[in-house]
């Protein structure tokens, strides 16, 4: 079953239209003391939820936006 | 002739205390199950599986096993492993189908045939027997193939390597199970693992989903796709993305495919089965997820770029199609780690699409780690303290990365 997501501008799409950008981690660290540790945490550990997670999605094939959604991920299903 | 058959491997109790617990029933588990048991002496060791024996990636992969790899660490690994095969079915005593056809990665651009000659250079550094070829060397190593200019992107060589083949999976899963289970490793199937019991940063006890507590000083991660849901018990985050990969066979051909032919720029890859069947795939769908969903997207690729590049598969049928999970790192190595940031858990995951080939060999090793508590010299450069040292291994897929746009 493929995807569809709601790009909050142009609607309910083909997920093939968008760009998958990673789980939402939150703000980038603040730069005052940043250890190399916590910057390859934010760069590159990913919490792999099973289940619903708050991702991010850039319409490519679209309106160029950058937005989230909530996706659950043992069903590849949008969230609404 | 039916009904004579003995179990591969024993049923037993699960005790409430094991040296070892190693959760996940697949080829990275039960190698190092074996190992731990043929080379340490170990026996005491139970494989928690939550569903069956090779549900996951173990009877979901493609059979491939090569040692092309690009980077150092990673050669000598699979290289190693490729080895190993046939001393692992003469000491197992157990047909595993080693079809020893070479492969073929072809690339269609001066970029892409400039990536391979750095991959051919590596092999043949580390004594692996790899050797570029043009578009007529291809032609003559795979006649269906067409290189002519009709194509997209022209074949222009290829990288051979003769030591890789294919395996059957399942004989391969079975072999290894029925060895370690001799040796009195103990395999539950539909046991899942709940949660993890850590005290003072040592791992304690696993429990399992009807609520038994297992006592082990020793747990091994090696879930595979779900590796990362097993690390979050511990409170460990992993570098993985786990994105579902496609893979399909047609229907039975008469020989015509003697090697594993792939192509990065088409994304796709074929071998002939011993049956005849065209096995191919490649593609992984653009999210993370834990769907073993399969789409029409996919086939239809995978049809476009097969007869592409050997038309005269033009009007075959594809007999079955189905998904697997691949935890990808971004480095396209694997993490191995054991006693860090706990005590006693160990981590044998992030191989992406390369587990099968890997299998039997860091199964050895991990059992080593296991065993000493120390990390074999072949395991170090895997470790994931590389993420926050900036020391990514510079490990390619295949050269998908270049082509006719570099």
């Amino acid at each position: 079953m493929s995807l569809t997501i709601t790009c909050p501008i142009c609607g309910k799409r083909n997920g093939y239209e968008f760009r998958y950008g990673g789980q939402d981690k939150g703000p980038r660290p603040e730069e005052d003391g940043l250890t190399p540790e916590k910057w390859a945490e934010y760069v590159h550990l990913n919490e792999n939820t099973g289940g619903i997670q708050k991702e991010w999605w850039f319409h490519r094939s679209g309106c160029g936006l950058w937005f989230t959604i909530l996706r659950d991920t043992q069903t590849n299903q949008e969230i609404k | 002739m039916f009904g004579k058959y003995k179990r591969l491997w024993k049923k037993s109790r699960l005790k409430s205390s094991y040296d070892a617990v190693i959760i996940g029933g697949g080829l990275h588990g039960i190698s190092t199950a074996y190992f731990l048991a043929k080379n340490y002496g170990m026996t005491d060791v139970a494989i928690l599986e939550k569903r069956y024996i090779g549900f996951g990636g173990a009877g979901r992969n493609t059979a491939i096993v090569r040692a092309n790899q690009r980077t150092k660490e990673n050669l000598r690994l699979y290289d190693e492993g490729l080895k190993l095969w046939p001393k692992l079915m003469q000491e197992l005593d157990f047909n595993m189908l080693f079809f020893n056809c070479g492969n073929l990665n072809l690339a269609h651009s001066e970029a892409g045939m400039s990536a391979l000659r750095l991959q051919v250079a590596s092999a043949q550094f580390h004594g692996i027997q790899s050797e570029l070829v043009n578009a007529k060397q291809c032609k003559e190593l795979v006649p269906v193939l067409d290189i002519s200019d009709r194509l997209a992107f022209p074949i222009f060589g290829g990288m051979y390597h003769p030591p890789g083949g294919t395996l059957r999976p399942e004989s391969v899963l079975w072999g290894i199970a029925k060895g370690a289970s001799q040796k009195g490793v103990q395999i539950h199937q539909e046991t899942e693992v709940k949660s993890l019991e850590i005290k003072n940063n040592k791992v304690v006890s696993v429990k399992t989903g009807d609520g038994k507590k297992i006592h082990t000083p020793r747990v091994l991660n090696a879930a595979g796709g779900y590796s990362a849901l097993i690390a979050n018990m511990a409170g460990i985050r992993l570098p993985v993305d786990v994105l579902p990969i496609q893979a399909m066979v047609s229907q039975p051909l008469k020989p015509f495919l003697d090697h594993v032919v792939s192509s990065g720029v088409y994304h796709a890859y074929a071998n002939q089965s011993l049956k005849g069947e065209v096995v191919t795939g490649s593609h992984m769908d653009p999210w993370p997820g834990y769907t073993t969903q399969v789409t029409a997207r996919y086939i239809k690729h995978q049809a476009e770029a097969l007869t592409e590049l050997m038309p005269c598969l033009r009007g075959v049928k594809f007999m079955r199609t189905w998904g697997g999970l691949a935890d990808m790192t971004p480095d396209m190595a694997p993490i191995i780690d054991g006693n860090h940031p706990i005590d006693g858990f160990y981590i044998d995951c992030g191989w992406g699409y390369f587990g099968f080939k890997s299998a039997p060999v860091t199964g050895k090793y991990m059992a080593k780690f296991m065993a000493t508590g120390k990390c074999p010299e072949i395991l170090k450069p895997f470790t994931m303290k590389r993420f926050a040292q900036h020391r990514l291994s510079g490990e390619t897929a295949s050269p998908v990365n270049y082509g006719p746009w570099n």
